[in-house]
């Protein structure tokens, strides 16, 4: 020992409490050194795994425009407000506030916690305005976060609702078109990695795992002009009859594209609970009914095909019933030796009865076939109904003579519809549609267009003075069309009081652009008969439509108009 | 040569003029670029917690900013004191300052954070006596060695009354609990005691009794025990017992070599507890990185052995108390660096310990700024005799 008595300071010792001293911060640099060297890439492992997280970019849904560009569904950014359960738990104190201003229940905000405590994640309110996502966010609860969302919004609402459907709340297809084209509008959503802080928040994005692919944007087929038109008029005559429903369906007969369809009862696909139940369904696409007399122009057309029957043909309807079997078909009156064209405007079930007994069955089902009836039109729809067309070797004499005037097969509006396309463009049957179409095309000749324009012409005759659907008649524009009233079949039967009324139709004759079929389901009015219920609603529909595409009229001298069924109407080709 | 033309010369050749500094302005330097870097720390690691307790993003660095106002203020009067009269009042001081530690611990005055009742609330700040008390027990302990030179070396009495002081104090402390706090002072006594000559025999014999008592104060608390198995493992729970620290660790590995930038680190926004107080340490390796880091590691060591220099040259002059005041000083704060900064790198347990001259916190800023003063006014004595043989 070096201890002198004059200096308090003994070397020796200095020096071991500085070396250790040092020592310490050594081995602190070492050991700093050590973290970054050696175990960095552990380190950084971890704490990736506590604040890197891959989120979701999600892909705005594609519009879906009408043909004319008019919006029917768009998607329009919200805010959803969503909280981690745990962080969210503990700032109980907060939760008053941000019920009032999230306009929920403390009820609510306690069950989405407790529900999801093990989550990460937890929906408090979807898709609220930005004023109530802004003051939420000044809230600046612990734990509470907002979320960028799409919300769907349909400009034309109710009107054109059942072909347009509606998305879910998250943004998935559910009805209609919006389901039907789901995989197009969709896109591709796409992901980024962020860093997030503890509470939850985005601080820093790091790179784009996948990018966003945008949904593509659609035209619908529908003319907007003539959907608000058909829905109007649709909605007064269900009144004014006092019917339980209907549908009018709207074609373009040459490229079977839909321009207009509507049904009652409707609903608002704004509304979240409106959007429940029997009303959103499309009828026009997935219900069946029996056509009825509307079938007639079809019977009439197979008595052509077949050779047995000429335009000028006669029947004798006499008595104005017909037995088959134990079955008994009876007209309204004995209407005679009539002619085929007043088969069709009387709507003689006997007249269609003895074309259907004497026409092969084959036959008649050849054409009910070829007009698409038994088979869903393809269109894409969701839901749409394939109908009932049985196969002709199980006919009996009772059956080919119910199908003859529209009992035995069942049909969509949509489908029956199509088949009055094919009478308006001349035997060619169109491939039914809701997209706009490019151009005419993909239409398939099922019978040959001398027929078809025969059974036209006598189908003017439907609305000529003694027939019966005169008051389907469109000023200025020859119409084709054909009455049905049916009765509805119930368990055990038919009811006796509950109709259908139907009237389908084209114009303008000469050269048809527009097919419209108007349904009036159990109209409780005194008037039930197509010709009373439907053929107004048809005219008015009609009418509008053939005036907002501009078509010329075709008959500018109504009281010089004398059209004899057995001359064919003036050629012309497809339009 | 005349002392004004070697002045000139040295200035020629880009050195100080070693007649100008009246006081260690490389220990001055040191301590002021730690305290800078703390400030700049403290700003970026509370922005996140500030705007979210506050809302105002620089709470905590305008206050830090007045701390080292206060602090400077302090070194400065400090500074201006002889050393006598530390010496001559240390006594009063120490007696004053358990008087204060003891306050603490009655309810109603002293104020409970976190389970620990460390503070006085003061209306603009809260005092931390622990923090004050550690030097005043330097200045105490110094001037003891030298009253008691003689009695220390050769008798158990001279040994055994410094360390009984000690216990009183340490006792207080852990009653609050401060168990880091105890920590430093017992082992800084002990440091002093050493230095001051205590036979070797005795000084490990109790050196091992102490030991002894701080495991078993350790084993007493349960929540002691999980800290101190939280530390060896932090990854076998490291969300529950190991989460600070496993934070802490994440923290430095993203560092890397020169970190993620200044305000660019992410473990402060809520994933590291206590990030400006005591893992202000952590938060630098992320956003200065391992340069940050060492640099902070070499300016402390470079303290110490200042510090140790100062005493060393003390002791040749004649001066024990400002010898002993020196050690002191070097070993108190080195000791507080070394562990605070342990417990971030995850090799010491986790303490409530702040980081000298850095870390958050009024109290702990104005008793290592007098620590530093003193410090330079041993050295500034020094000089003084220097000048005048």
């Amino acid at each position: 020992m070096t201890d002198t008595p004059d200096s308090p300071v003994i070397p020796w010792r200095h020096h071991v409490a500085l070396t250790v001293l040092l020592g310490c911060a050594l081995l602190m640099a070492a050991r700093a050194t050590d973290l970054t060297m050696n175990h960095r890439e552990f380190l950084q492992q971890e704490g990736d795994a506590r604040m890197l997280r891959v989120m979701e970019i999600p892909a705005s849904r594609g519009t879906l425009r009408d043909r004319h560009g008019a919006l029917l569904a768009v998607s329009t950014p919200v805010k959803s407000v969503w909280a981690q359960p745990a962080e969210l738990a503990a700032a109980r104190d907060r939760w008053p506030e941000l019920g009032r201003e999230l306009g929920v229940t403390l009820e609510h905000i306690r069950d989405r916690v407790a529900g999801a405590r093990e989550r990460e994640f937890v929906y408090l309110r979807r898709h609220v305005e930005p004023g109530v996502a802004a003051r939420v966010a000044a809230l600046e609860i612990p734990g509470v976060a907002m979320e960028r969302e799409y919300r769907r919004f349909y400009p034309a609402g109710e009107v054109a609702a059942h072909v347009v459907g509606f998305t879910d709340v998250d943004g998935v297809g559910r009805e209609g078109m919006e389901l039907a084209l789901d995989e197009r509008l969709q896109g591709r959503a796409g992901s980024k990695r962020v860093i997030r802080d503890r509470l939850g928040r985005t601080v820093e994005n790091v790179e784009s795992v996948r990018v966003p692919v945008p949904g593509e944007d659609v035209h619908l087929s529908i003319d907007l002009r003539i959907q608000y038109l058909a829905y109007r008029a649709l909605k007064a005559a269900k009144q004014r009859y006092r019917a339980a429903g209907g549908s009018v369906v709207v074609l373009d007969v040459t490229s079977g594209e839909v321009l207009a369809m509507v049904n009652q009862p409707f609903y608002n696909p704004n509304k979240g609970s409106d959007r429940v139940g029997a009303r959103v369904r499309n009828r026009a696409v997935t219900d069946l009914f029996e056509p009825g007399s509307t079938i007639k122009p079809f019977t009439v057309l197979a008595g052509l095909i077949s050779g047995e029957f000429k335009p000028r043909s006669t029947i004798d309807t006499s008595p104005g019933l017909l037995r088959v079997g134990r079955y008994t078909v009876r007209d309204h009156r004995d209407y005679g030796v009539i002619d085929l064209q007043t088969v069709m405007a009387k709507s003689s079930n006997v007249g269609a009865s003895r074309i259907a007994l004497t026409v092969a069955p084959e036959t008649l089902w050849r054409v009910y076939d070829g007009l698409g009836f038994g088979l869903s039109s393809a269109s894409g729809f969701p839901g749409e109904a394939d109908g009932i067309l049985t196969d002709y070797m199980r006919w009996g004499d009772i059956h080919r003579v119910t199908l003859s005037y529209g009992y035995g097969l069942s049909v969509s509006a949509l489908q029956l519809a199509r088949a009055y396309a094919v009478l308006g463009a001349d035997g060619v049957l169109p491939p039914v549609t809701f997209e706009r179409s490019a151009g005419d095309g993909g239409g398939r000749q099922v019978v040959d267009g001398r027929y078809v324009r025969q059974v036209r012409a006598m189908m003017e005759s439907v609305l000529d003075e003694g027939g019966t659907g005169g008051r389907g008649r469109v000023p200025g524009y020859r119409v084709a069309g054909k009455t049905g009233t049916v009765k509805k079949s119930v368990v055990g039967g038919y009811a006796e009081d509950r109709y259908m009324a139907l009237f389908a139709g084209m114009a303008p004759a000469s050269a048809p652009r527009i097919v419209v079929l108007a349904v009036m389901d159990e109209p409780r009015s005194e008037d039930y008969y197509g010709g009373q219920v439907a053929a107004p609603l048809f005219a008015k529909v009609m009418g509008g439509a053939l005036r907002t595409l501009g078509v010329a009229p075709d008959d500018l001298a109504p009281a010089s108009r004398q059209f004899i069924a057995n001359l064919e109407p003036p050629a012309h080709g497809a339009p | 040569m005349s002392e004004v033309q070697a002045v000139r010369l040295e200035q020629l050749r880009g050195r100080a003029p070693a007649a100008a500094p009246w006081l260690d302005t490389w220990l001055l330097g040191a301590a002021l670029l730690l305290m800078a870097l703390g400030l700049l720390m403290v700003a970026s690691s509370s922005v996140a917690l500030a705007e979210r307790q506050t809302g105002m993003p620089l709470y905590f660095f305008y206050r830090q900013l007045a701390y080292v106002a206060v602090g400077l203020t302090v070194g400065a009067v400090a500074l201006a004191v002889p050393l006598k009269v530390w010496r001559q009042t240390s006594g009063f001081l120490l007696l004053g300052g358990i008087a204060v530690l003891g306050l603490v611990l009655i309810p109603g005055i002293g104020r409970e954070v976190n389970g620990s009742m460390r503070w006085i609330d003061l209306g603009l700040f809260n005092l931390q006596p622990s923090e004050i008390v550690k030097v005043l027990m330097w200045l105490y302990v110094a001037g003891y060695l030298v009253r008691r030179s003689d009695e220390l070396r050769v008798a158990l009495s001279g040994f055994l009354k410094p360390m009984v002081l000690t216990v009183v104090i340490a006792v207080l402390l852990l009653l609050e609990p401060d168990y880091g706090a105890a920590a430093v002072l017992f082992t800084t006594v002990l440091g002093m005691l050493f230095l001051g000559g205590v036979p070797l025999s005795r000084f490990l014999v109790w050196l091992f009794v102490a030991a002894g008592l701080l495991v078993g104060g350790a084993l007493y608390a349960p929540y002691r025990i999980q800290r101190l198995t939280a530390f060896l493992d932090p990854w076998s729970d490291p969300f529950n017992s190991g989460f600070q620290l496993t934070q802490a660790l994440i923290a430095v590995g993203r560092g890397e070599w020169l970190g993620v930038g200044l305000g660019g680190g992410v473990q402060k926004l809520f994933y590291l507890p206590e990030a400006h107080t005591d893992f202000l340490f952590a938060v630098m390796g992320e956003e200065l990185g391992l340069a940050g880091m060492l640099l902070v590691i070499v300016l402390f060591g470079f303290m110490v052995w200042r510090a140790f220099a100062i005493a060393a040259r003390a002791g040749a002059r004649g001066e024990p108390y400002g010898a002993y005041l020196a050690y002191g000083i070097g070993l108190g704060v080195g000791l507080q660096a070394v562990i605070n900064i342990g417990v971030n790198l995850g090799v010491l347990p986790t303490k409530g310990l702040t980081l000298p001259l850095m870390s958050y916190g009024g109290s702990s800023m104005v008793a290592n700024c007098l620590a530093i003063a003193l410090l330079l006014r041993v050295d500034l004595e020094l000089r003084r005799q220097e000048r005048q043989p």
